[in-house]
């Protein structure tokens, strides 16, 4: 694929695109653009193979009716390294419409009659051959009664490096927020040599149980004691090492009869029946601190790779 | 009697071989993990999860392999040409399951699926078609004869595709096939599977000594079955969104507009004690 598109594509309200080009061994941004809400950052590094992105939202938070949609190329022999800037927060809605002076999408423009329309971010990746994305993000936290949709796409040559992590809290703790969004729906799709390997699909709802109150579980009775709960997927020849040191560890673990539920715990599975797919990392922690420390311990090979200043970034 | 409550009888028979004595669908862990906090309720707490983490995530898959079951029973008994491209169906059960495969990222739970699976089609093939020295009703007709020739080659097909590796062969999908090739209604194949799922945590429960015999009876009628009816209506509609050979598309679970309609994890802690199974020092169950 050519390096910059000779067209400038028409973007939304919300849109964004990010292209990642190789030109003699060096990394250079080929494409970058955003409108509001939503907002890209990318600070000059010393280092001219990586290349970091920071996405933000105007206001630091998405409110109901926000569609963002970003779709980010990452290019032969590149490494991209997305952050945001603090945790994601999704409001339930606000009285007004954000004012934007380009288009709306399509999906803000319809909503469900009397319900508050939903938040949804969309992402699309393309990751080639011998380039590595690394999506760490700060987790997602919705608020009370926040409905909040998410849809990433991943599509990766079988030699390209995907690092991917998706993570959620419970919500404000200093106004009691344990579980009380409304509806968190997150999919990750992962496609290598353009067939599906992967689908993980996390819905957290609170509803009504109809029949038996005495039966209805909340979303905070299913989820406790953890009050952040992280997957991250993890592929490719750069995390190699990675993997293998958390098969290791993960080996190594052996429980006994518990009195109560450790502090925090996490799981580890392959994708697919092929090496080549790489693994899932499930984790939860009473805080989110816990978890974000894990992450950053359990990531830090990647400093090989990106180096360490770079690295420090991540989980700030 | 007629053929459907015999049916539902035979499939509920717990000497059923269908290999899920040994799954307990996370429960072992979830204890041995520390949770549920006392024993008085721990059974019922995890069930009420289970069933509804279960439902959501398989319900979609049994109905609609289920589906395409049901539609080469029809191209049979219409006597259309498609009823000789068996290939084709198998091709559209293949990818329903490798969607569950997809979506399904825990090594114990795919583990537990598949041998269920296979077990399943197994159950089919050995025995619930009829035996090869058998007459048969001398009422039966033609047709319903040309129908049972053609699901024991499906099923018997799909287990080749399953033990040649080239299909998974998952619990869901393999429930769809058979309660396809049975002849039992879409409704009562996912009451049924949901039914039986209640009452094989049931009976982990008692095996790990939470709760005595009487009691595990007590909660599966009393209790399970208000959480059993609801989940079921919650998530029958629900479809993968692989379309259906009726040539119609389903509704793209991720539209959108329709995020409500697909399958979805939707208790992750769950999913990691249920991963961590093997991780036990010492453990009565498989998954």
């Amino acid at each position: 694929m050519p390096g910059s598109s000779t067209s400038i594509s028409k973007i939304q309200a919300g849109g964004g695109r990010i292209t990642l080009s190789s030109h003699g061994g060096k990394a250079w941004i080929s494409e970058f653009s955003a409108t509001y809400p939503l907002k890209l950052l990318s600070p000059r590094l010393s280092d001219n193979t990586v290349a970091i992105v920071y996405v933000l939202t105007y206001g630091g938070g998405l409110v109901g009716g926000d569609c963002i949609e970003l779709t980010v190329n990452v290019e032969s022999d590149t490494k991209l390294l997305l952050l945001s800037q603090g945790s994601t927060k999704v409001f339930k809605d606000r009285p007004q419409q954000r004012l934007a002076s380009v288009q709306r999408s399509d999906y803000a423009s319809r909503s469900t009659p009397g319900q508050a329309p939903a938040t949804l971010q969309i992402m699309n990746f393309t990751v080639s051959s011998q380039a590595a994305l690394f999506l760490l993000p700060d987790p997602v936290t919705c608020f009370r009664s926040a409905s909040y949709s998410q849809i990433q796409t991943f599509r990766a040559s079988k030699d390209a490096t995907l690092v991917i992590l998706d993570w959620i809290t419970s919500g404000r703790k200093s106004l009691g927020e344990d579980w009380v969004l409304s509806r968190y729906y997150s999919v990750n799709e992962v496609l290598i040599a353009g067939k599906r390997v992967a689908k993980d699909v996390m819905l957290l709802e609170n509803n009504e149980f109809n029949s038996d109150s005495r039966l209805n579980r909340s979303l905070a009775e299913k989820l406790s004691p953890f009050a952040c709960y992280a997957t991250v997927i993890l592929r490719g020849p750069l995390v190699e090492e990675t993997i293998a040191q958390l098969t290791t560890r993960y080996g190594g673990i052996s429980i006994m009869q518990r009195k109560a539920p450790e502090d925090l715990l996490w799981s580890l599975s392959s994708i697919g029946s092929d090496k080549e797919n790489g693994v899932v990392v499930r984790v939860a922690g009473k805080e989110t601190e816990m978890v974000k420390d894990w992450l950053k311990n359990t990531l830090r090979s990647l400093e090989q790779h990106i180096g360490v200043d770079v690295y420090r970034r991540a989980f700030v | 009697m007629d053929d459907e409550t015999f049916l539902l009888l035979l499939l509920s028979d717990s000497n059923l071989p269908t290999g899920s004595f040994v799954a307990s669908s996370g429960f072992e862990s979830y204890i041995k993990h520390g949770f549920g906090g006392d024993q008085n309720n721990r059974t019922t707490i995890f069930m009420r999860d289970s069933i509804s983490a279960y439902a959501r995530s398989a319900l979609a898959f049994v109905s609609d392999t289920h589906r395409i079951v049901q539609d080469v029973r029809r191209d049979v008994e219409q006597g259309s040409e498609q009823k000789s491209d068996l290939d084709s169906y198998l091709q559209k059960i293949k990818e329903v399951d490798e969607l569950y495969d997809a979506m399904t990222l825990n090594d114990v739970t795919k583990r537990a699926s598949k041998s269920q699976g296979v077990a399943l089609l197994t159950l089919y093939s050995k025995g619930l078609t009829p035996p090869l020295a058998f007459t048969g009703v001398k009422n039966r007709k033609e047709t319903e004869i040309e129908v049972n020739s053609y699901m024991t080659s499906l099923v018997s097909q799909y287990k080749s595709l399953v033990r040649a590796e080239s299909a998974p062969g998952h619990l869901p999908i393999c429930w769809g096939i058979l309660t396809g090739a049975l002849g039992l209604t879409s409704e009562r194949s996912q009451y049924l599977h949901i039914f039986l799922h209640a009452r094989s945590l049931l009976s982990a429960s008692v095996r790990l000594n939470e709760i005595g015999p009487y009691n595990a009876q007590q909660t599966l009628l009393h209790i399970s079955r208000s959480v059993i009816e609801a989940e079921v209506v919650r998530c029958k509609d629900l479809r993968t969104g692989i379309p259906s050979s009726t040539g119609t598309e389903s509704d793209q679970p991720d539209g959108v507009d329709d995020k409500s309609r697909g399958p979805a994890n939707t208790w992750p802690l769950g999913e990691i004690l249920a991963a961590r199974h093997d991780l036990q020092h010492s453990r009565i169950f498989n998954s």
